[in-house]
């Protein structure tokens, strides 16, 4: 079952054509890599999935919706998650009300004015499992801005998959990670493999090879490629259009 | 007619006022990414400098020449004092900061020059009226700041599309980062902006002297005009600026002068009389929410990086 | 206990305790200058729960405060003569009962709040600013050309509203009514700011972004936070016109916008708590510098632009430390 299928997207900014008539389909439980080089239009392309930017055409279905004009965060309610190239926390709250927002978030009623969130039943239920799974426990009491780098991206992702979510975006998670930390990461997302849906961008080839299960390789906006890690690894067109590059 | 081209031409003068404090204002806000409700004050200032040295030297030239500079130090020393240290905080502070100032400002002005109002004569070269069309006479003053306003305009349009620093300018309007790249000293930049901002806003100031009153607080009212203007226009856009000026001027004047006359055909006097006056002093707010439903950056909005 | 605790208890002995001193030392003026204390507190503490939870810079507070004391004048002025406010769809008549007179000052102010928050919200920064200033001053010049109630000059009240067994009309009776709704205010945002509510208000204050990526339409929290403090403007328009017995459009001017603003700023910004005290050192610095000048606001501007600069966590902060540990 494809959990998203994007068909003939196209995204101009004037003159330049960030995305190209590009089209593209996500296998629920898959791994699936988004590579490219600089500028080949990935941001933009996840921006459109997120509805942080609106395409010009083509539409975009997400688990049998098609979501291609709907709100950022009523694509969030149905299962759409992303975690952001920047660090993207709430700062000044502690790392309980950040995963608490997290946890409530999903929900209607949160138009409740008088008990303390974080004595809501899902909150007592949930919080000190995801405190727990993401080496967090420690720093319940402090404001999320005064976490380390590398917890700090703990808690992003932490607060993406609390949410429980059908698909989940990574955009380039270990942007900024020592080698201590991509191993980690690398770590955590091999033991989310098939529980859900990962599109994972990635510059890092290393990474993408070993933990893709289907790889797209996007050059101008548009996809030229789209297979297994080794298949793409093999492909001569991605070879002089991207990795030729690289090397 | 003749009535309604009289009030158009109202109208286009106070669209030019407006055009002069919202110019500076506009590039302050789109440019340094600062709140200044401070600029008001430089419009009083900028009158009442040119109120005092006319009054003193007889020469409405003479206070033209030091009401200009008065103004356009005055905000260079307000930039460096005060708002530079502000720049990387959030709007609250900048509009506290910039509160306390004005509080400062007129009180100031009341304590030099009193609390009556100054009234400023048209200069004699100025005075009298000309008939523009059979049977209209419009006074000459009033053509003229419409004509200064105009070169104003025109003078400005020059500085920002012909010019380095007008080039640089606009560009730190949509990217600062990539000015500051490119080698500008920023600073001085945002000096020089916030002091050509002042400066207009004083020449604003002085142009208004001979038709309004001069008097601690003027620079408010006008204020809160500039930035229903600004909004209109969009934030940074000196396009905007014009198109929202002159709609407002234009809305405002010919409201207060023909909505009564409109009520009175179609409700009883009395009735008319009061809707007409409430709904002409809101007329541009209500073109202000339009606008915003219609287009919630304004009608020239600046691409931001 | 802590010195957080311990700063508030005595707050809270000073402000209970306060009519007796004065009564004591024969200074009953005191009573209704901290009357007027306490009732800007109360508008402050709405402002705050936009300014330091929402992070939504609303430069037209005043407005909300204006239209609550409007709608006390109003219904007096109907009483008093007589004549029903409205007589179609439904028949509203003038009043003078606090019972009823309040609640609708809280509700027409919240009504009012919900339409220009609706449209001000669809901006964000310094558009926000602007436009909530420009709406103020919209209904400034609607009460200014409204001639039915004063226009400019205002409407006089010939007295205060009534409430079942307590005398409006005396002042130690009125300071505590006062005292009482200010400190049943602070109790609901204290609450309210620790709520679901509340949690997701500051996340959109946070990372409005990252807010909505979650699944939170936050627009719909923030006009939510737009609407209680417009009604808590409204309750303290309510009281200060009862104070006051005189309304007048210079309620609504931006320079009161700007002086609630400057209160919650020196009490410090989202602390709930501190407006009070801010409202308390605004309005005794003003008695206090315009007893030696008649220029106190040539002092009060450069002093409000030092703090500003220097001292963030404004005086609630300094004195009770932060609510957060470092």
């Amino acid at each position: 079952m494809k959990i998203l299928r994007v068909t003939s997207l196209q995204k101009a900014y004037g003159a330049v054509e960030a995305t190209r008539n590009l089209s593209l389909a996500v296998e629920a439980g898959h791994i699936h890599a988004l590579i490219g080089p600089n500028g080949a239009g990935k941001t933009t392309l996840v921006n459109q999935l997120t509805g942080d930017i609106l395409p010009d055409g083509g539409t975009i279905q997400f688990h049998g919706h098609d979501i291609t004009r709907l709100k950022p965060w009523r694509r969030a309610r149905l299962g759409l998650a992303r975690s952001y190239q920047i660090t993207s926390i709430f700062p000044q709250l502690t790392v309980a009300e950040n995963f608490a927002l997290a946890i409530l978030a999903g929900h209607r009623h949160n138009f409740r004015f008088w008990r303390p969130a974080l004595s809501a039943h899902r909150v007592r239920e949930l919080l000190p499992e995801a405190l727990a799974r993401f080496d967090l426990n420690a720093s319940a009491g402090r404001p999320a801005g005064h976490l380390s780098h590398g917890e700090k991206r703990q808690l992003e992702v932490g607060m993406t998959l609390v949410g429980k979510p059908r698909l989940l975006i990574l955009d380039e998670p270990m942007a900024g990670m020592g080698p201590g930390g991509t191993v980690e990461l690398t770590k955590m997302i091999r033991q989310l493999q098939g529980k859900l849906t990962i599109l994972l961008v990635e510059h890092d080839m290393k990474v993408v090879f070993n933990l893709a299960d289907m790889v797209t390789v996007l050059v101008n906006g548009e996809n030229i490629a789209t297979g297994p890690p080794d298949e793409i690894r093999a492909n001569p067109l991605v070879r002089t259009a991207y990795l030729g590059e690289e090397n | 007619m003749l009535l309604l081209f009289e009030q158009f031409l109202n109208g286009l003068q106070f669209g030019i006022t407006l055009f002069l404090l919202s110019a500076g204002l506009t590039l302050v806000f789109g440019i340094m990414q600062v709140i200044n409700l401070a600029h008001g004050s430089f419009y009083m200032i900028g009158a009442y400098v040119g109120a005092a040295v006319t009054a003193a030297t007889g020469s409405f030239l003479l206070g033209l020449l030091a009401a200009l500079p008065a103004a356009g130090l005055f905000g260079m020393a307000v930039e460096w004092l005060v708002l530079r240290h502000l720049y990387q905080r959030d709007h609250l502070d900048q509009v506290l900061a910039t509160f306390g100032l004005i509080m400062f400002c007129n009180e100031l002005v009341r304590i030099i020059w009193g609390r009556q109002p100054l009234f400023m004569d048209v200069p004699p070269w100025l005075a009298g009226n000309v008939e523009i069309v059979d049977g209209l006479l419009y006074p000459v003053y009033r053509l003229a700041v419409i004509a200064t306003g105009l070169a104003v305009a025109l003078l400005l349009w020059f500085l920002f599309t012909r010019t380095r620093l007008g080039m640089q300018i606009r560009a730190g309007a949509s990217n600062r980062e990539m000015v500051a790249a490119l080698g500008v000293d920023i600073s001085l930049l945002y000096t020089l902006v916030f002091g050509l901002g002042a400066l207009l806003a004083g020449l604003a100031g002085v142009m208004a002297g001979p038709i309004l009153a001069v008097e601690s607080g003027m620079g408010e009212s006008i204020l809160i005009l500039t930035f229903v203007v600004i909004v209109i226009g969009g934030i940074g856009s000196i396009k905007g600026a014009v198109i929202g000026a002159l709609l407002v001027g234009l809305v405002d004047t010919l409201g207060r002068a023909f909505l009564p006359v409109l009520f009175r055909l179609l409700f009883a006097s009395a009735t008319a009389d009061a809707a007409a006056a409430s709904l002409s002093s809101m007329a541009i707010y209500i073109l202000m929410a339009t606008v915003l439903i219609w287009r919630p950056r304004g009608l020239c909005p600046v691409q931001s990086a | 206990m802590t010195r957080r605790l311990l700063t508030l208890l005595a707050g809270a002995l000073f402000f209970a305790l306060l009519p007796l001193f004065a009564t004591f030392f024969g200074e009953p003026y005191l009573i209704s200058l901290f009357t007027r204390i306490l009732i800007y507190a109360l508008a402050a503490v709405s402002l705050d729960l936009l300014l330091g939870y929402g992070g939504l810079i609303s430069l037209g507070h005043a407005a909300y405060l204006g239209i609550g004391a409007y709608v006390v004048g109003i219904l007096h002025q109907h009483q008093s003569e007589g004549m029903p406010l409205l007589s179609w769809p439904i028949l509203v008549q003038g009043s003078d009962n606090a019972l009823l007179v309040w609640p609708a000052a809280v509700l027409v102010a919240a009504f009012f709040a919900l339409a220009i928050g609706a449209l001000c919200l669809r901006t964000r920064g310094m558009h926000f600013i602007m436009i909530t200033l420009a709406f103020a001053q919209m209904l400034y010049f609607f009460f200014l050309s409204l001639e039915k109630y004063g226009g400019d000059d205002g409407l006089s009240l010939y007295a205060r509203n009534r409430l079942p067994g307590i005398d409006l009309g005396d002042s130690l009776h009125f300071y505590y009514v006062c005292l009482a709704l200010l400190a049943l205010f602070l109790l609901l945002a204290i609450r309210l700011s620790r709520s679901r509510f509340g949690l997701v208000l500051q996340g959109a204050r946070e990372n409005d972004r990252r807010a909505k990526m979650l699944g939170i339409n936050t627009y719909w929290y923030k006009l939510a936070c737009f609407v209680l403090a417009g009604g808590g403007a409204g309750l303290a328009g309510a009281l200060l016109a009862n104070q006051t017995e005189f309304v007048s459009p210079g309620l609504l001017h931006w320079t009161m916008s700007g002086e609630l603003m400057v209160m919650v700023l020196l009490g410090g910004l989202g602390s709930l708590y501190g407006p009070v005290a801010g409202a308390a050192v605004f309005l005794l610095l003003e008695e206090g510098l315009a007893m030696y000048t008649e220029h106190w606001m040539v002092y009060m501007g450069p002093i409000l632009v030092l703090v500003v600069i220097f001292a963030k966590r404004g005086l609630f902060g300094a004195i009770a430390g932060t609510a957060r540990a470092e």
